[in-house]
């Protein structure tokens, strides 16, 4: 396991220009510039810059792959002609997006029209702060980590709801109540698939969730929670086959069907940003991180950046997953989802939690065997 | 199948939920293997469905190609004309749905009978081949060419001049044409009605009616003689090509398609 960080490597960075520049200019000015708080709040935000610029950029990138794969499943070959392989085509899309003009209709509430999209972007980028993409990537101890990043993303249905009815129109409030009655349906076995997790990591810190991983991956043992996370947060993210309220066929285009130009690159971004962080929690929770199994050779993971490299693996392949279902199914009925969400969802994860209570309780499996809080 | 009986029909008894979701799965993985390394997509600007490497692709279920020529044998692209062999009968003008076919003239007819062939839009033609299979010579046919993109709509006027240039490139040609049917094949004359005016012989592409004498009846003491000239048109059969222009010029409407006697 390597010992740079991305926060040690902006901090060295941010400590040795600041100390030359000091050395340089000398006196007070000199000894402040050296000023351990200083360096500190600088480090802290190239770090956070770097770590917009890197979700905002695997973010695009993932609609390429979405895109790229989706075409794989319908036999052609997605964008291809901007950039290598299409790779660019993303990027020339959003630019378009930045220079269209931004229309409200005159019924619409400003307030509401120009704050719902803003937010929900903003709390789907606020999530990457607390989400650990390699060891020792939070300097000090966050024990509810885990707890945070869902709580921002149960925001969504808010925003969504505030664009919505601010829209003044019939086909956004439709999806935005849709969403609403999806997205708090689907809170509720995704928060329980994740009690499970907790229960057998005993911690709601994800970094010490991924280090009880190190015998065994979760998504083994706890394969009903894995099932009943995955498809909650198909429905959280709102894609297909739970893409219902933006269901395009009767909708229009659900809650964004006012929003034009750079407003409706927010939606796109910020869907896109929560799929990534679906993913990743996916990762997180249940793939074991960063972590490779034990008998994978040590050369694989410990040159520098090797965690991160084999996190993004890890998060690109369960993206794919996801894409795949996109491809494969079509979208269900309100009724259906419902149902589904009440009546399957709930009494599948209440009996993933006792299954993890039982994992618990006899401490270590034959074949996996134990978790390191539990005795392994 | 309609109504309740399609209903019942799509839920065969014993499938399983997760088949509902399985199922679909596995045919969408069997499609993304199968196109992982090379799509059907036939990428246009870079590769062309003429490209030999395609021809066992474009296959139809039999297992038969279909594209044996450059695209198709009977691909229906830019027209080739060929001048020397155009007799002016129009039927290609005639037969056009989109009314998309002019007929200009040509250098090369006498000063009497200006020659004239057709002149293309391809802003409005729809390449549905009528006039190719309408035309009797055989001399405006249908080429494999589909490149037809300009940055000038007047460009996407074809003279006789540029489709005979098509024409001399000798193209794969679409070989299709249509015969008259049998009981309208022959170009009959009501007697009674025709006034000898020789608009047919005149205007006839082929020189093949000749105008005959008919011999003038004795008038009754106190009857009117019609007025009109004593003379008759005759269709050389061998040489006419069945193209209908003395039928659509006749001033009496006394000539029509019949069987051949």
């Amino acid at each position: 396991m390597s010992s740079a960080t991305l926060y040690s490597v902006s901090f060295a960075l941010v400590h040795d220009v600041l100390f030359a520049l000091g050395r340089a200019v000398g006196g007070p000015v000199g000894a402040a510039l050296r000023n351990s708080g200083l360096i500190t709040g600088l480090a802290l935000l190239v770090f956070a810059g770097i770590l917009l610029i890197a979700s905002l950029l695997n973010t695009i990138v993932l609609i390429w792959y979405e895109r790229k794969l989706l075409g794989r499943f319908m036999d052609r070959r997605g964008a291809m002609h901007v950039g290598y392989a299409g790779l660019l085509q993303n990027f020339a899309d959003g630019l378009k997006l930045f220079r269209k003009n931004t229309v409200r209709p005159r019924e619409a509430d400003g307030l509401g029209f120009y704050f719902g999209p803003t937010a929900y972007v903003v709390t789907s980028i606020v999530i990457f702060g607390v989400l650990p993409i390699s060891s020792g990537w939070n300097a000090g101890a966050l024990p509810l980590t885990l707890l945070l990043a869902l709580t921002i993303f149960s925001f969504a249905p808010l925003f969504i709801f505030v664009s919505a009815w601010s829209s003044n129109n019939k086909y956004s409030l439709m999806g935005g109540l849709r969403s609403a009655a999806q997205m708090i349906a689907y809170e509720v076995p995704l928060l329980l698939a994740v009690v499970a997790v907790v229960v057998v990591a005993g911690s709601f810190d994800l970094t010490t969730i991924v280090y009880e991983q190190q015998n065994y991956w979760f998504w083994g043992p706890l394969v009903v929670a894995l099932i009943v996370f995955v498809a909650a947060m198909l429905a959280e993210m709102e894609r297909i086959p739970f893409d219902l309220p933006e269901a395009e066929a009767e909708l229009v285009e659900g809650w964004n069907t006012e929003y034009g130009g750079m407003l409706f690159a927010f939606f796109m971004l910020a869907d896109y940003l929560r799929a990534l962080v679906g993913s990743i929690l996916v990762v997180l929770l249940f793939l074991g991180g960063w972590t490779l199994p034990t008998w994978v050779p040590s050369a694989a993971t410990s040159f520098p950046l090797a965690g991160i490299l084999w996190f993004m693996v890890k998060t690109y392949i369960v993206f794919g997953l996801f894409v795949w279902v996109r491809a494969s199914l079509p979208r269900v009925r309100t009724d259906q989802l419902l149902r589904v969400g009440w009546n399957r969802m709930i009494p599948l994860a209440l009996l993933s939690v006792f299954l993890a209570a039982a994992l618990v309780t006899v401490r270590c499996v034959p074949v996996f065997g134990c978790v390191p809080s539990l005795g392994g | 199948m309609t109504g309740p009986e399609a209903e019942t029909a799509t839920e065969k008894p014993g499938d399983h939920p997760i088949a509902f979701v399985a199922r679909p799965m596995a045919t969408a993985a069997r499609q993304f293997a199968k196109s992982l390394l090379r799509p059907s997509t036939i990428v246009y600007p870079y590769e062309r469905l003429e490209d030999p490497r395609f021809r066992a692709e474009v296959a139809v279920a039999a297992g038969k190609p279909i594209g044996v020529g450059p695209v198709w044998d009977n691909y229906r692209g830019v027209h080739a004309l060929n001048i020397a062999t155009c007799i002016s009968c129009n039927l290609c003008a005639f037969s056009c749905p989109d009314l998309c076919i002019e007929m200009v003239t040509v250098p090369g007819g006498d000063p009497k009978h200006p020659k004239k062939c057709p002149q293309i839009d391809y802003g409005k033609c729809s390449y549905c081949g009528f006039c190719s299979d309408a035309c009797p010579e055989g001399c405006l046919t249908m080429t494999t060419r589909y490149e037809l993109a300009t940055p000038k709509r007047a460009e996407m006027i074809y003279s006789p001049q540029k489709l005979l240039e098509v024409f001399e490139q000798k193209l794969p040609m679409n070989p299709i044409r249509l015969e008259r049917p049998e009981n309208e094949d022959a170009v009959l004359l009501d007697p009674p009605l025709c006034i000898g005016c020789n608009a047919c012989a005149r205007d006839c592409p082929t020189q093949c009616i000749t105008m005959l004498d008919v011999p003038r009846p004795d008038a009754k003491a106190g009857a009117k003689l019609p007025k009109r000239i004593w003379k008759e048109p005759v269709v050389n059969d061998s040489d006419c090509v069945r193209c209908g222009t003395c039928i659509s010029v006749c001033p009496k409407e006394c000539l029509f398609w019949g069987a051949r006697p």
